[in-house]
């Protein structure tokens, strides 16, 4: 997501005075998200903490980190891109139709409270989370969180930033950002990068047949994935790099174990503000890194014959 | 016994990627993670030096990893649709050689971002 309206958790410990967690639960996931970056911290221009900051929490349901908001707005399941889009309305003193605003499971009062409140403050942070971005609409609703965020800035400071899950995610899209140009969903079978999500991304690839081999690094789609995408991995050649014997490698025909990340491989991860963070592994593995076996696969495959890159001409005639 | 303190170690659990972690091991675990979380704590005492699995296996039969290597090159370079797929638990330098492998492949490189 290059060119979205952020900044670093730095900002935020020093900066923010009005928090929003947008669909996301930082209290049972993300535990020390609170105290180490958005709330509790005293930072430089917010000097008593917690006390400094209003702290906005949306979801569809009451979680654990309701107790940590000033205000809790429960929007109804679903419903996030028509919140967000009344509000980037409301921002501009647009009218909005009553009808659609009750379908929301929120009120107009509700809603224009936290407008004022949004341009009275002078650092605002959106943090979303999967609640919104993994439910009906998907990468739309995060692009009208984004938007709102950025048309915020015609008023007050605004920021937004993706709560991200699983450790090094966003070092993956920032190192295919870097290399490719995209984030995600990377087709180089032309034999430069085309992206497009819902074509090439892994689970449509899967369900529709499309890939012919698998190699799968640190997840567990067998674990996860709907069961046509788990049938389709168990019919093609597929290629697990796992510190365990996981549910996918179970079906794959190669299972290869690594050093897991950070705690016996070094190197780097992102955190999900995009700042790279050392690691410091505190044990030996007695197994080869990610790192070295894939690149060990990789001098393999370069000693073949490139049929891919044989030519030079394949550029020339596609669109 | 002599445990090994790291301190600013980093978890990499979730995204929030804490660096302020001081770990307590000894040569085959972890005994002792101060200020992590609970996800933290259950992250890093879980995961051990020992060798709890084959290095490599074919078919679900233990083999050796030079062998496990060379047939996976061999699987994908005959594929004409690879798909390279996950990421979110490897070093950022294990991903620019993935993504560097899945060029040479001519095939699809994708990661949890897209689920």
């Amino acid at each position: 997501m290059g060119g979205k309206v952020t900044c670093t958790l730095g900002e935020v410990k020093n900066r923010a005075d009005f928090i929003v967690f947008w669909g996301g639960n930082p209290a049972e996931c993300h535990p020390r998200h609170f105290t180490k970056y958005s709330l509790m911290p005293k930072g430089k221009h917010v000097p008593n903490g917690r006390k400094d900051r209003t702290v906005v929490l949306v979801d569809i349901r009451e979680t654990k980190s309701v107790k940590a908001a000033d205000i809790f707005l429960q929007v109804r399941p679903g419903k996030d891109f028509e919140v967000l889009t009344i509000l980037r309305a409301l921002i501009k003193d647009q009218a909005v139709d009553p009808r659609q605003v009750a379908e929301t499971g929120l009120t107009l009062e509700q809603l224009t409270d936290l407008v004022a409140r949004m341009k009275r403050a002078k650092f605002g942070v959106m943090f979303f989370g999967m609640g919104l971005s993994m439910t009906r609409g998907k990468h739309m609703n995060s692009a009208a969180l984004l938007t709102l965020a950025a048309e915020m800035n015609a008023f007050t400071k605004f920021v937004a930033m993706p709560m991200r899950g699983h450790g090094n995610v966003t070092g993956a899209d920032v190192v295919m950002r870097w290399q490719t140009g995209y984030p995600f969903g990377i087709n180089f079978s032309r034999g430069y990068p085309r992206y497009n999500p819902g074509e090439f991304s892994t689970v449509d690839l899967l369900v529709r047949g499309d890939a012919d081999a698998a190699l799968i690094l640190g997840a567990d789609p067998g674990a996860t994935m709907p069961q046509p995408a788990i049938d389709h991995l168990a019919r093609i050649p597929t290629i697990v790099l796992d510190p365990k014997v996981t549910h996918t490698s179970r079906l794959a025909r190669v299972h290869i174990t690594t050093a897991v990340t950070g705690i016996s491989a070094p190197g780097t991860g992102y955190r999900m503000d995009e700042v790279p963070i050392p690691l410091r592994p505190a044990l030996k593995s007695p197994y080869p890194t990610d790192e070295e076996v894939i690149r060990r696969i990789h001098e393999a495959v370069c000693a073949k014959p490139d049929w891919i890159h044989a030519n030079g001409q394949y550029t020339t005639n596609q669109v | 016994m002599n445990l090994n303190v790291v301190k600013h170690a980093t978890c990499t659990f979730c995204g929030c990627v804490c660096d302020d972690i001081e770990l307590h091991a000894d040569q085959v675990r972890i005994v002792e993670a101060k200020r992590a979380c609970v996800l933290g704590k259950a992250w890093f005492l879980n995961h051990t030096a020992e060798s709890l699995y084959p290095p490599a296996l074919i078919d679900g039969q233990p083999a050796p990893v030079d062998d496990a290597i060379a047939l996976a090159a061999e699987l994908l370079d005959q594929a004409a649709m690879p798909l390279v797929y996950g990421m979110s638990n490897i070093t950022c330098e294990a991903q620019r050689e993935t993504v560097a492998l899945a060029e040479r492949l001519g095939g699809v490189v994708d990661s949890h971002t897209s689920l």
